[in-house]
């Protein structure tokens, strides 16, 4: 299945599935951490040791080092999944960074609401009990939810637009 | 699966961090977390057959705000020769929130995670810098 591009957008559709499917859709969130594997350590090594060998190629330009560096460190990832197995349909989304984990529980405790069939307008009244992490996406979000569905095709590039309108 | 009583939310919490916990201790390993309505164990919440028959959208619009149902469990792992891989048994926690707590819940359920995923990549600004360090350096060879 593929992946949305932006968590807004898989915020968006993931909200228009639970208000067609409140009651079989269901959202999993999986965190993994994996060891890189053997083979593609030993792989890492061969390149750099083949590097070595074969020094200072004056017509080539020099690449970065560091990008390669963290091969052998164990590799994180968030992904969200939206399913519903009566329509089959699946939206995921995935992160490696930690700076997008509070945004993302948000969009969570906001699908929540969908679930428990509470309404949307008092989503204003969460705002306070939220607090800090949440805050400041639930703007664009807000503008998101009321927006047409149409707007959702404009995608991230229309992302700081809107936050610039409001 | 074992059935199993739904933890407090309390409980819950606590539960939650320790299996992050232990994910960061083992150095790798998968934690799950989903998310449903629950709409069913809810005696005098069930549709009546009937009511389905009338109106097939009838879960759009519920009478009553419904609980929800969140779950937490990591991956059993078995042990394999070759391997450092010891047995685990599945954990699995669940708890059920209710629609007026569910604000409350998930304000806690971030800080949790965030606490919890510490494996992702932080906001790295050196890196940033080194960049701009290495790109004037190379601007200053060249020239």
């Amino acid at each position: 299945m593929p992946y949305l591009e932006t968590s807004a957008e898989w915020y968006e559709q993931s909200s228009l599935l639970l208000k067609a499917r409140p009651t079989t859709t269901h959202v999993t969130s999986k965190y993994t951490v994996l060891k890189p594997n053997a083979r593609k350590i030993k792989k890492h090594q061969k390149y750099l040791e083949k590097r070595a060998a074969r020094p200072a190629d004056p017509s080539r330009p020099q690449p970065s080092e560091p990008t390669l560096d963290n091969v052998e460190e164990p590799k994180a990832t968030f992904v969200l999944k939206t399913y519903d197995p009566d329509s089959g349909t699946c939206l995921q989304y995935q992160t490696t960074k930690a700076a997008e984990v509070g945004r993302l529980i948000g969009s969570l405790g906001r699908l929540g609401r969908h679930m428990a069939a509470l309404p949307e307008a008092m989503e204003d009244l969460s705002v306070p009990a939220d607090g800090m992490g949440v805050s400041t996406p639930k703007v664009e979000e807000d503008v998101k939810v009321g927006g047409a569905p149409a707007e959702q095709k404009a995608g991230g590039g229309g992302k700081k637009k809107k936050k610039g309108k409001k | 699966m074992v059935a199993r009583d739904h933890l407090s939310n309390d409980e819950f919490f606590t539960q939650l961090g320790n299996l992050f916990e232990y994910n960061r201790k083992k150095g790798h390993g998968t934690v799950y977390l989903t998310q449903k309505r629950l709409a069913f164990e809810t005696e005098g919440q069930a549709p009546s057959s009937d009511k389905v028959a009338d109106d097939p959208l009838w879960d759009t619009h519920p009478e009553k705000p419904l609980p929800i149902l969140i779950r937490a469990n990591n991956n059993k792992s078995t042990p394999r020769a070759g391997t450092d891989r010891e047995k685990i048994d599945k954990i699995a926690l669940s708890t059920i929130v209710q629609p007026d707590q569910l604000d409350a819940f998930f304000v806690r359920y971030a800080e949790a995670c965030k606490a919890g995923m510490s494996g992702l990549k932080k906001r790295d600004r050196r890196g940033k810098k080194d960049k701009k360090k290495k790109k004037k350096g190379a601007t200053e060879t060249k020239g």
